[in-house]
């Protein structure tokens, strides 16, 4: 197995006029699945794109196989894409299809080959049906029969579970577990985190073009829950002995009073959720409510952007 | 290089368009005018000159360049539209090849909806005039003037976002009008070339801008350096 890494981007940027999609990320990803992890417009398809050679970098160099794919179509031989919100032709059927994309991959079979990659999806049974019928998650998974057909050595996945049911996405999770456990590299984009913890041991998370953390996806999930949260707790009277009862125990780091509830800021949630009914208690105040506050997606997201950024000065 | 899969799934998404129903009805044009022609005009009309005038002022530099421009852009840039151009490129075909094969295509389909309607109109209004000199010439002009079009259709729909304008812009601005009345603009006109293949047999038209030999030559050069340049462009700009 040669030593050179199946995808390395090297101070890698690429931009729209004054749009930035990624800005001067560097990374080496090696055989196993490794997910591609961000918010929509987070970067993840233009970073597909740079991988595949649909685009050039505006800055910086991306390697497949030690080379640049645009310059050196022979190495798309061992590569295998299934791009985002890219229907294959409506007029062939899935046979076609994947029959078509084999023989332009030069494989000895291409009619057994495009059989075999259907059966691995899924359409076997509805292969000689046109694309053009087939429903959102049928035509993913042809999509992803195309990229299989040639058996590559490098996987580039934008997004291959939307508009996939349950039971196609358990399937189509075991296909990718399998090709990694093979030794092929796959790398998948989603913006579901715990899509990209059951697909992938790796992660890669960029936010607003920039790679902010990258390692096992148990680690990053961990960062995520560990990271400072703002709990809002809605208390009858001001609920300023709860705030000082709670700011003692060093439960909290933060304290603000908005609108007649309390803000807290703490970095364990686990101490503060066992501190607050014994000193509710205690203070003899009444809760009527305690949320999360930014607990959505994005608030993780730019966290970890806060966080790369601080890391970085 | 396996270029059947790609000219043949070309070929079908030209032929299965809705717009190539339109540009049949275009390419059919001539074959009306010649009917009405060949209805109204008395025996001792000049059958050669209205054939001529037909084929060199209307069916080459505005039939046969709109049609295979159009056609020319939709082999190339309509895959770029719809992202199936991706499963093109991500193989290991060399770019010339892919771009060539689909300029091919789309030359194959611009032939298929001209050829018949310039035979039909020579039938109709030569009548029994016709020989296959006047018939061959005329084809041959057509054939090499839409391979060139067709290649720089093929060019400009990964060179730019609206190669239809631009490439009206060519014919109607450039070839239509500048290149009509200063000889050294013709140069740089397609139609020229084409009509002067077309005027080795009739030559009732405008003088030609070279001889048979160089038109030749310089169609199908132009053709092989615009497939050069879109395979140079299929590297260099965002699918």
């Amino acid at each position: 197995m040669s030593d050179v890494p199946a995808i390395e981007f090297a101070g890698v940027s690429r931009w729209y006029g004054d749009t930035v999609a990624v800005a001067d990320v560097s990374f080496a990803v090696g055989p196993g699945v490794t997910g591609l992890l961000g918010h929509n417009g987070a970067g993840k398809s233009t970073t597909l794109k740079l991988c595949a050679g649909f685009t050039s970098p505006s800055a910086g160099a991306v390697r497949i196989f030690g080379v640049e794919p645009r310059r050196n179509p022979s190495v798309y031989g061992r590569i295998g894409v299934v791009p985002d919100q890219s229907p294959p032709w409506p007029f062939l059927t899935a046979h076609e299809v994947v029959e078509l994309v084999a023989r332009l991959h030069r494989v000895a079979d291409p009619g057994a080959a495009a059989a075999r990659a259907l059966d691995i999806v899924g359409l076997a049974d509805v292969a000689g049906r046109k694309v053009g019928g087939f429903s959102h998650g049928m035509r993913q998974r042809v999509k992803l029969a195309q990229a299989l057909a040639h058996d590559p050595d490098l996987l580039l996945l934008d997004e291959p579970l939307n508009g996939l049911d349950p039971a196609q996405r358990r399937e189509i999770i075991s296909v990718l577990h399998r090709l990694g456990d093979e030794g092929r590299t796959v790398i998948v984009s989603s913006h579901v985190l715990h899509e990209v913890e059951r697909m992938a041991p790796q992660v890669l998370v960029l936010v607003n073009g920039h790679l902010v953390a990258e390692g096992q996806t148990s680690a990053i999930r961990q960062l995520i829950s560990e990271r400072p949260r703002t709990i809002r707790v809605a208390a009858g009277g001001d609920g300023r002995p709860l705030a000082g009862a709670l700011v003692d125990s060093g439960a909290v780091d933060a304290v603000r009073f908005e609108d007649g509830a309390v803000e807290f800021e703490t970095a364990d949630v686990d101490g503060f959720s066992r501190a607050l009914p014994a000193l509710a208690r205690r203070t003899d105040t009444l809760i009527r409510r305690v949320e999360p506050v930014g607990d959505d997606l994005e608030s993780v997201y730019a966290y970890l952007h806060e966080r790369a950024r601080g890391a970085g000065r | 290089m396996i270029i059947g899969p790609v000219y043949r799934l070309t070929l079908r998404a030209l032929l299965l368009q809705r717009r190539t129903i339109l540009l049949a009805l275009l390419a059919a044009a001539p074959v009306v005018m010649a009917l009405v022609y060949a209805l109204a005009a008395s025996a001792d009309a000049h059958h050669f000159r209205f054939y001529s005038h037909l084929v060199q002022d209307l069916f080459i530099p505005t039939i046969a360049a709109v049609v295979a421009l159009v056609i020319g852009v939709s082999a190339i840039g309509d895959e770029r539209e719809d992202g199936t151009i991706y499963y093109l490129v991500a193989t290991p075909q060399s770019r010339i090849g892919l771009i060539a094969t689909k300029v091919a295509a789309a030359w194959t389909a611009t032939l298929l909806l001209l050829v018949p309607s310039l035979v039909i109109s020579a039938l109709l209004i030569l009548k029994g005039a016709a020989d296959a000199s006047s018939i061959l010439w005329p084809v041959a002009g057509v054939a090499l003037a839409t391979l060139a079009y067709c290649g720089v259709a093929g060019w400009l729909s990964l060179r730019t976002r609206r190669p239809i304008v631009i490439g009206v812009l060519y014919i109607l601005l450039w070839e239509g009008s500048i290149a009509t009345f200063a000889a050294s603009a013709s140069k740089l006109s397609i139609a020229a070339y084409g009509r002067a293949l077309v005027a080795e047999r009739l030559p009732e038209a405008a003088a030609p801008v070279v001889g048979p030999a160089p038109a030749v030559v310089i169609l199908i050069a132009a053709a092989a350096i615009t497939c050069w340049l879109g395979a140079r462009a299929l590297v260099r700009v965002e699918l």
